[in-house]
């Protein structure tokens, strides 16, 4: 659980390339009832580009944090207003 | 908008033992440029790779994605980075094939132009590639830039690329039989003059580009652009100053990823200045110099690589026939392969990108190594991978690239699907 009381799931990609980083991001997505926060956890430079790509399509807020030497944290939560045109 | 949907972590210029460990490689890379001081063209093709590894990683360039993401994302972001590089290549190979070649006969193509042979073993060759890439996780360029940032599923890649090569020299005789041997150069400046020809060109650049908007459009809305702009410039930070100023420039070129376009044109400007004072840009001739060098010792006990034959007609950068092997497959045009390797690791630790990357699972170097077969197989056949026969073929105003292109669009769509099934 999290802070927000939000359900928390954690993605391990590491080691992962593309497209799997993204593929499995949007998988957890697809499948989250909306009320989980979701961490991914990636090491592949170009899934900070495809994963918030994707999470902004599907209507997610994003934050990346660094957490070492090129490994990197992605969060995502559920929008709270869906964004215009969004397949939401 | 943007600010709300995502926070990015500010790039910030450190010393930290990465930047540090580029540094060092950078003046590693000075340190060889200036030993090769009695070979120019060796510099010449040393620094060359270095500009084209940096680039690569910077845009996180890649062709295997861009065609790709076309189906498996309905997204086009790559591939306009792409047509972006081709455009700008264009009029600037025109002019180098015109200073090379100014009067325009039948037959007579401007040396090193990749002009290559055009049948159908250029489509299945574009096919297999481009199965092979999807399954590698990047194409030969991208197999060559992601060793520099630590990924060891793509040495295994490289070394399926190899096993291509053989595979394909003791299959030649048939491609030869079936379709290279009665395979037409179409080369448009021969028809059309070097203006018409260059318009042509460009004119189908054009049109692709208006069937990767609808395409685009016909997937999902442009929505997916604001996640990219997010990640590729971050929260930019206000400058202040001149100081401030030059920092920002600096964080843009070292620490942030470039956006596509601008690294796809710069790829264009990069390979057309290679061809005025070279060749246009290509891996596969070094490397296949390379998997020829490797078998010489096997083949003493095994059998002899049977050579590529026919190949001394038909002109191009990536014709590995043209050149004679050396003792250790160590021809100036290594320089360029070796430098992208190099180029790219020095981008990558200066961004703090660089990491010796294992996959967990085990099965990934399988999938690696078989797809840089079926990368290694297709390029060979059609002379050139997406650099030789594509980025570097279309500009060259000949018919192969297109055609090549479409093959690698189809073995993307198969690729894709593949990818899917696998997971």
């Amino acid at each position: 659980m999290t802070t927000t009381g939000k359900k928390l799931v954690r993605l391990d990609v590491r080691g992962e390339v593309c497209p799997y980083p993204m593929l499995k991001a949007s998988e957890a997505m697809k499948k989250a009832k909306g009320d989980e926060v979701i961490e991914v956890l990636t090491d592949h430079p170009p899934a900070l580009l495809t994963i918030p790509n994707e999470a902004v399509k599907l209507g997610w807020d994003v934050s990346i944090q660094r957490t070492a030497s090129a490994e990197w944290k992605i969060t995502l939560t559920k929008s709270q207003t869906p964004e215009e045109g969004g397949k939401v | 908008m943007m600010d709300k949907v995502a926070t990015v972590p500010q790039r910030k210029i450190r010393l930290t033992g990465q930047a540090l460990l580029g540094g060092l490689a950078l003046a590693g890379a000075g340190a060889v440029f200036l030993l090769l001081g009695h070979y120019p063209q060796w510099q010449l093709l040393w620094v060359f790779g270095l500009l084209f590894g940096f680039i690569l990683q910077r845009g996180r360039f890649c062709f295997a994605s861009a065609f790709r993401d076309l189906f498996l994302m309905g997204e086009a972001r790559v591939m306009r980075g792409i047509l972006a590089g081709l455009a700008v290549a264009t009029p600037l190979f025109t002019i180098a094939m015109y200073l090379r070649t100014p009067t325009l006969l039948p037959g007579n193509y401007p040396p090193g132009a990749n002009i290559l042979p055009l049948g159908f073993h250029t489509a299945v060759a574009g096919v297999l590639f481009a199965i092979g890439m999807s399954m590698a996780g990047g194409c030969i360029s991208g197999t060559l830039y992601r060793i520099g940032e630590g990924y060891t599923a793509s040495i295994a890649a490289l070394a399926g690329v190899m096993l291509g090569f053989v595979l394909l020299a003791f299959t030649w005789g048939f491609w030869w039989q079936v379709s290279v041997a009665h395979s037409p150069l179409v080369w448009f400046p021969e028809h059309l003059g070097y203006s018409g020809g260059m318009l042509l060109t460009l004119a189908l650049i054009g049109l692709a580009f208006l069937g990767l908007v609808w395409w685009e459009h016909r997937h999902r809305p442009r929505l997916s652009w604001a996640g990219a702009a997010i990640a590729e410039g971050g929260n930019a930070p206000v400058s202040h100053g001149v100081r401030g100023e030059m920092r920002l420039l600096l964080e843009k070129v070292f620490l942030r990823p470039w956006p596509v376009m601008v690294a796809g044109a710069a790829l264009g400007v990069l390979n057309a200045a290679l061809f005025l004072v070279h060749h246009p840009w290509g891996v596969t001739g070094p490397l296949y110099q390379w998997m020829e060098a490797l078998w010489r010792p096997l083949g003493v006990y095994l059998v002899p690589l049977p050579p590529l034959m026919g190949l001394d007609q038909f002109g191009g950068a990536c014709n590995p026939a043209l050149k004679p092997p050396t003792a250790f497959g160590l021809t100036h045009d290594a320089m360029l392969v070796l430098g992208m390797v190099a180029g790219s690791f020095i981008s990558a630790a200066l961004a703090g990108e660089f990491r010796v990357r294992v996959p967990r699972q085990r099965r990934r170097y399988l999938q690696s190594f078989g797809g840089g077969v079926l990368m290694g197989y297709g390029a060979a056949l059609a002379l050139g991978c997406t650099l030789g026969a594509f980025f570097s073929a279309i500009p060259s105003l000949a018919l192969n690239g297109w055609l090549f292109a479409l093959g690698l669009l189809g073995g993307s769509f198969l690729g894709a699907s593949l990818l899917r099934r696998l997971g």
